[in-house]
């Protein structure tokens, strides 16, 4: 049997049925049509389906739909306000951190959660920030680049 | 005039990027139409078995079930990753009379929810009569072993399970073993890997009223995709749309027809509505399409200094259920073997044998990692016995610009020797190697990171590698077509698809540079078999060279009807124009000029309305009617090669025996790096890829069933498992306006090199020689005498 619950979503308030068994990956794709949430596993190993719940990074594959009654929710397609982006989408662009695109919306929200929380963290902090985040295109080190640019960017401000 | 270069040759970000980093990329999982329906398939839970009945019936009957297909519902046409006179197609797209791996596809299922779905995927019932399997590609060739297929016809030799064989000799290698100073043989073996694409693989087709089968799939090519459904479906190629979908990477594993697309396919055909069957992260570990192991026996003479004189060598390669693409990788071993160094003598023959594990697939380097990992290896080992630095015997007898191979294709411009010279001088590769720096240390001279304790050894060694950059496969060449805008941009339609490795960005960066127009303002339109021309994929090597000679063809054609119109325009010859900034001007007096708004209008006006376009086609060795024989090797291969070199350097802990990559440099001959920064990413992903593949990733099996199904389990590098990648571009082509330009692969090459050097390394390090892959500690442990 389906229930109510009401989940605010990049800051649109939705209420929504949703299964029991539902998890928060599969409203966000199915239901609300946010594919720039991504399953890579559907297991909570690959980091594709990170999102913001109340600003901290889940793996919405791994998060009940039902457990988020009355939370904010963030996905990739809230971060970029007027079509501008993101100082760590900016950063992801110019350093080459992009190559099939897969990984980069859960690697986007994990770096921006991470630089949220600590605006200067050093490579290592910056490797645990993602650790949960795979990508097979770039072996890492632009990614970690663009982190580090994001960084300066977020400080200038 | 010296040209100058204002978008080719720069490293310019991706076109696809801000779609990318904002979510707005669609993948083929995110396409939705109206009344989809879910699907997925029924798998063989046996390695071999006799299928004595399927009833679907009780699947049929439950309700949200809008369509169940089994063989019976197929046209029985086959399909392969090759399919020529001597090797037809070999797959049933579902099981007919036998299952061969467990995972092999037996049945689909079309439903309203995925529960639905699941429930009656449960409800068909198959009975099977277990047959004796074999795993193991050695044990399976052996006459007693239980038959799998029946060996190849043309294979002589007594062996079971042939898939097919390839064999090649010149020159007279035992006479040139009998001059030779040294010789040695050595068994070098390789393990599973898979590819590790993020995207799962998916697919959407949608079967339309009028008959026109449209398909989004997660592929390297949707003009093959086309091909191969049409045939298997039994429909015209113009019944089918192949239409473009981000895709979330592919590495080799996303080429050939799957049965989940023909499933797909079929299951719409038959409901009449759309639908999506996405494969599960763990169907993808058990039943999808990996890399392929190789068994190499090489024996190898020199002379005193260094010199090869002949090799002789034998390939085993674990092929799978099918053939797949195990038939191509005994080919190509024996093409990584002769290409980066001279060779006078060669006997080649590898054999590509049926086991009851899954179909085999191309995987990034396509044999060319594990060929390399052999050679690289042992020419070291001979360096040594020789007393001859690692460098010098590379120097020795690396292949030199203009040189011959012996299938009669041309390296042209090779910059092997400056990649290993430069590799070495950027890396001090001779003072740290040997004595003075890694065996016999007990201290690092640095760490870029704390040093544990005083057990670490630090290593350094070489390898070199070299690949192919586009070969005739199907479609076998790419055309492009580009098309003035009313405002000055262009248009650009090509078939080229978009792994991740840029394809998009680059084709813009050659019409930007052909048309002086920026490459924000050239718009594409790709990957689409109905909209754009044909492209040979992005799985042959080729894109930057094939695609993007047609897309220069193309923009010259354009370029060539704006000068033109401008002329008559401005009433002076067109030799006395030139192009800048979306405008031709008076190379005498730039101040007169049109810009490309005004041509168009002129155009409009003048030719009345005629629209500037032009066409491009290019088609690799242009004159060659067919790719080589598989089995003789005889036949063009390329006009194109790349080489490159790579440098290790790694530390191993002799109290554990964890080994792990510090650095890694890549010294490349690339012809011309259109994007630099693109070629770095390139280059990062596969230093890391090898980096797994020499560390982290194996895909254990036991007995045909996977036991390391997820990514927990099968370890892929994480951002902790990095190491410092640097780049020496070595380059031997130039970009010139309006000529043709030779520029060479840099998507496979770079994967392989590193491999061997990363054994040499650990060799270095702790002085022990690895003769199978992956490096894990316990191997090395053994080789210190630590664990018996």
């Amino acid at each position: 049997m389906k229930r109510l619950i009401e989940l605010t979503v990049n800051g649109e308030l939705h209420e929504l049925a949703v299964e029991p068994q539902a998890t928060l990956l599969d409203v966000l794709r199915e239901q609300l049509g946010l594919t720039g949430t991504k399953e890579g596993c559907g297991t909570g190993e690959c980091g594709s389906c990170t999102v913001l719940l109340a600003g901290r990074p889940v793996l919405s594959c791994l998060v009940l739909a039902m457990e988020c009654q009355g939370q904010e929710v963030t996905t990739i397609e809230g971060l970029s306000v007027d079509g501008r982006l993101t100082p760590v989408q900016q950063a992801f662009q110019d350093r080459g951190a992009v190559q099939c695109g897969f990984c980069t919306p859960g690697m986007v929200l994990a770096a921006t959660a991470l630089l949220t929380e600590n605006p200067r963290p050093s490579e290592a902090e910056i490797k645990k920030g993602l650790e949960g985040n795979l990508c097979r295109c770039t072996g890492y080190n632009k990614i970690i680049e663009a982190v580090k640019l994001a960084a300066e960017s977020f400080n200038q401000k | 005039m010296e040209d100058t270069l204002d978008y080719v040759g720069k490293p310019v970000p991706r076109k696809d990027g801000p779609e990318k980093v904002t979510g707005r990329a669609r993948y083929t999982v995110d396409i939705r139409l109206p009344g989809m329906l879910v699907g997925g398939i029924l798998r063989s839970p046996h390695p071999h078995a006799r299928i004595l009945n399927i009833d679907t019936s009780q699947a049929r009957r439950l309700p949200g079930v809008k369509a169940v297909i089994t063989a019976a519902d197929t046209a029985g046409v086959k399909h392969g990753f090759v399919e020529t006179p001597r090797y037809p197609a070999d797959q049933d797209p579902l099981a007919t009379d036998r299952v061969r791996f467990v995972g092999e596809e037996v049945a689909a299922v079309a439903a309203t929810d995925p529960y639905v779905l699941a429930e009656a995927l449960d409800l068909i019932r198959v009975d099977y009569e277990p047959l004796p399997a074999v795993f193991d590609p050695e044990e399976a060739m052996q006459p007693e072993a239980p038959e799998i297929h029946p060996s190849h016809p043309l294979v002589k030799e007594p062996f079971s399970n042939i898939a097919g064989k390839t064999e090649t000799q010149w020159g007279d290698v035992e006479l040139a073993f009998e001059m030779s100073d040294y010789v040695r043989q050595d068994r070098f073996e390789s393990h599973l890997r898979t590819h590790g694409y993020l995207e799962p693989q998916a697919t959407v087709a949608s079967f339309e009223p009028g008959g026109k089968l449209r398909v989004w799939t997660s592929s390297q090519g949707p003009f093959i995709k086309r091909a191969k459904l049409a045939r298997t479906l039994g429909l015209p190629y113009s019944a089918v749309r192949v239409s473009k979908a981000w895709v979330g990477g592919a590495f080799g594993g996303k080429i050939d027809l799957f049965s989940h697309e023909f499933c797909a396919a079929l299951l719409s055909m038959k409901a009449g509505r759309p639908v999506r069957i996405e494969a599960s992260r763990e169907e993808i570990f058990t039943a999808y399409r990996h890399g392929q192991p190789l068994i190499l026996e090489i024996k190898t003479g020199v002379k005193k200094d260094g010199t090869i004189m002949a090799q002789k060598i034998r390939t085993v390669n674990n092929c799978g259920a099918n053939r797949g693409s195990g038939v191509v990788v005994i080919f190509l071993a024996w093409g990584f073997v002769m290409l980066p160094y001279r060779l006078p003598n060669l006997k080649y023959e590898g054999y590509a044998v049926y086991t009851n594990n899954p179909i085999r697939t191309p995987q990034r380097g396509h044999g060319a990692p594990q060929v390399r990992f052999a050679v690289e290896s042992q020419l070291d080992m001979i360096a040594e016995e020789l007393e001859i630095d690692p460098v010098e015997i590379r120097l020795k007898n690396a292949r030199q610009s203009g040189e011959r191979l012996p299938n009669g294709d041309n390296v042209h411009n090779c910059g092997l020797t400056q990649c290993i010279e430069k590799a070495a001088e950027h890396t001090r590769f001779r003072e740290k190697y040997g004595e003075k720096y890694g065996r016999g240390r007990s201290q690092p001279p640095q760490t870029n990171e704390q040093t544990p304790s005083g057990s670490i050894r630090r290593g350094i060694g070489m390898g070199v590698s070299a690949y192919f950059g586009g070969s005739l496969i199907y479609p076998n060449s790419s055309s492009c077509v580009v098309k003035m805008g009313e405002e000055g941009g262009a248009t650009l339609l090509t078939g080229a698809i978009d792994i991740g490795q840029g394809a998009e960005t680059i084709l813009s960066q050659i019409v930007a540079e052909e048309l002086k127009i920026p490459v924000d303002e050239i718009q594409v339109i790709a990957a689409d078999t109905e909209t754009t021309p044909v492209d040979i994929g992005a799985w042959i090597s080729g894109s930057a060279y094939v695609s993007g000679n047609a897309a220069r063809v193309a923009a010259t054609q354009v370029r060539r009807k704006l000068m033109h119109l401008a002329a008559e325009e401005l009433g002076v010859p067109v030799e006395e124009l030139d192009m800048a900034q979306k405008s031709v001007y008076m190379v005498r007096s730039p101040e007169k000029r049109l810009s490309y708004r005004q041509i168009v209008e002129a155009s409009i006006r003048k030719r009345r309305g005629d629209s500037i376009i032009g066409e491009g086609h290019w088609r690799t060795m242009r004159d060659e009617p067919t790719h080589p024989s598989l089995a003789s090797t005889k036949g063009r291969w390329s006009e194109n090669y790349a080489f490159d070199v790579q440098v290790a350097e790694v530390e191993v802990d002799i109290q554990t025996g964890h080994a792990r990559l510090i650095r890694a440099v890549t010294a490349h001959d690339c012809g011309f790096p259109i994007n630099p920064l693109l070629v770095e990413g390139q280059i990062d992903g596969q230093v890391s890829m090898a980096l797994g593949h020499a560390f982290m990733e194996e895909l254990l099996m036991k007995d045909g069933r996977t036991l390391n199904p997820s990514w927990l389990d099968y370890r892929m590098p994480t951002a902790h498992n990095t190491a410092i990648s640097e780049y020496i571009d070595v380059i031997t082509e130039a970009y010139k306006k309006d000529a043709p330009y030779r520029t060479k692969e840099v998507g496979e090459g770079y994967v392989s090199a590193i491999l061997g050097a990363i054994a040499n390394a650990i060799y270095d390090a702790v002085g022990v020689r690895l003769v199978s892959t992956p490096f894990t500690p316990e191997k090395i442990l053994r080789g210190l005498g630590k664990l018996t």
